[in-house]
């Protein structure tokens, strides 16, 4: 608060005081009273006014700039109402009590649809888990009775099956922190589940497989890395070409750990290859193959940034694609397990 | 006879996984009532559980530590809750076993066999004429002859010895070794078959394995 502006805000009051004041030295002329009792009257008049004023700028400033100060400092700002300081001035008061009423009427508004977010999560979750009963009773049946086709029957169940773990996963990856268990776990042993999972696809298609053996162990939730790695595969078969082929590769070093997974399939454009892991990003290869919902990436992305995993994607149309997830030893899963 | 029982609420479903169980030679039975089914269970005297988490009346893991309590019949929990804590949760409670719906049934069936194959170790031994194949060191034994057999040779073998008499597709065959994490391919697989042939000629057993164009092998 400027000296300056605070002059502006009181200047009626001001010019007030100097009329009267005036008007005052002016009566006193008038009746011929004495020079100095002129002058004394003056300075009574003038002293109890700037002592007043300068006391209520003192006041005032001190006032204004803590709280802009401690506006400032906040990460949050809207606990502001929390740190308005203490002061003895009226207005402050009133703010202070409006600024209070304002912040509680916003959280409770704000925890209205906290909780009904947190509605609509949980019966997701339930919905989901309902879901899977008759995706589990079709698939028996399929196998069951042999019907014909069925090759074709389980691939479209399959993509159920993906779209569901897909918004699962949506969930989980947006109020995470009660969901993930980080455990010392083989990745090879996750993509031979995710291998074995997606089995029919790739020995339908004669897509071959070379995988690199790895016996070290990575920190991770493996349930998690396994969705993961399955957009990643399922990528790899849908866009892949003739004569398809998926190496898998592990490299270690120092404090990481490297899974590479690399296809020759179509590849992606130099123009898409930054936003592949944006959410609903379809691409030109989204457009040539219509089952594309520009998710599984995006939250494959979202669920290595909670695991503190690095997803990349490096590519070269018509050549190849290799997605390579890193995995990192350091203190800050010494403090998660 | 392996007797298992299924503990499902899911009516469809279960009768579904009865037929899979009884189609690949099991007994089945299936739990019906819920008002009381740890009593169920434990006087069912089944060889295998397979459990649900999600059941009326009672939380699975709930029960399945106060069966533990009392009985060490193998259990398998099924369930279609899938975090890493659950199976946790589940394994530290006594579980065998932990598979998350919607599974795949050839591997429902594998992880069922793969139980039984645990808990009795001498069951690892096959008969075929007068040959025996011996799954533990991975060996087809004639008389005092003892032949040493690939992983592949052995899946293979064993895979067309227990469908014995009927045909079977490059693709059944193929399926049966994904799911040992073997991930072959067609080429492999024509390989092996070849090999798997010369071992068998090897022990006088020529043209056991017989080719039929554009439907599989058979194992005759």
């Amino acid at each position: 608060m400027k000296f300056r502006s605070f002059i502006q805000d009181y200047l009626l009051w001001i010019i007030s005081v100097v009329i009267v004041g005036t008007f005052l030295v002016l009566f006193a002329i008038a009746f011929k009273c004495p020079l100095p009792f002129i002058l004394f009257l003056v300075i009574i008049w003038l002293l109890f006014p700037i002592a007043f004023f300068l006391s209520q700028y003192h006041k005032k400033k001190a006032f204004y700039s803590s709280l802009l100060k401690n506006l400032e400092q906040l990460d949050h700002k809207y606990l502001l109402s929390e740190l308005v300081p203490e002061t003895s001035f009226l207005e402050a008061k009133v703010f202070k009590e409006v600024l209070w009423e304002i912040t509680k009427s916003y959280q409770e508004e704000i925890n209205q649809y906290k909780y009904s977010v947190e509605d609509f999560k949980e019966y997701v979750e339930l919905w989901i888990h309902e879901v899977k009963v008759p995706i589990a009773s079709s698939l028996l049946i399929i196998h069951n009775h042999k019907i014909k086709d069925s090759q074709k029957i389980v691939d479209q169940i399959s993509r159920i099956e993906n779209y569901v773990e897909q918004i699962l996963y949506y969930v989980r990856s947006e109020n995470a922190e009660k969901d993930y268990l980080i455990k010392p776990c083989n990745p090879r042993d996750v993509v031979n589940k995710v291998i074995i999972k997606n089995k029919e696809r790739f020995i339908y298609d004669k897509i071959k497989l070379e995988i690199e053996p790895f016996k070290q162990e990575v920190l991770t939730d493996s349930k998690w890395l396994e969705f993961i790695l399955s957009q990643i595969f399922q990528n790899s078969m849908k866009y892949r070409s003739k004569e398809a082929k998926i190496k898998v590769s592990f490299l270690s070093q120092d404090n990481e750990v490297q899974l590479k997974i690399w296809d020759n399939g179509i590849g992606i454009s130099k123009s898409d290859l930054p936003r592949v892991f944006d959410k609903s990003f379809t691409g030109q290869n989204g457009r040539k193959v219509t089952t594309s919902t520009g998710m599984g990436l995006y939250i494959a992305k979202k669920l290595c940034q909670k695991l503190g995993h690095k997803i990349e994607i490096t590519s070269e149309e018509n050549t190849f694609t290799e997605v390579t997830i890193t995995f990192y030893q350091n203190e800050f899963y010494d403090v998660v397990r | 006879m392996k007797k298992i029982l299924i503990v499902e609420d899911d009516i469809e479903l279960s009768k579904e996984l009865k037929l899979l169980l009884e189609q690949n030679g099991y007994q089945a039975e299936i739990v019906s009532d819920f008002s009381n089914t740890k009593q169920q269970i434990l006087e069912n005297n089944s060889d295998l559980v397979l459990l649900d988490i999600n059941i009326p009346n009672e939380n699975g893991e709930y029960l399945l530590k106060e069966i533990r309590k009392t009985s060490n019949v193998p259990i398998i929990m099924v369930t279609s809750r899938n975090t890493e804590l659950d199976e946790v949760v589940s394994m530290s409670y006594g579980a065998d076993d932990y598979i998350t719906k919607p599974y795949n049934p050839t591997i429902l069936l594998l992880h069922i066999e793969a139980l039984f194959k645990r808990i009795e170790k001498n069951s690892s031994r096959l008969r075929y004429r007068h040959i025996e194949l011996n799954l533990e060191k991975g060996t087809i034994e004639a008389g005092t002859e003892e032949i040493i057999l690939s992983k592949n040779e052995l899946m293979i073998f064993s895979y067309l010895l227990k469908n014995q008499g009927k045909i079977v597709t490059r693709e059944d065959i193929m399926n049966y070794l994904w799911n040992t994490e073997e991930f072959i391919d067609d080429n492999t697989l024509t390989v092996n078959i070849n090999r798997l042939r010369k071992r068998l000629l090897d022990v006088g057993l020529g043209d056991c394995i017989e080719t039929r164009r554009g439907q599989g092998y058979i194992l005759l």
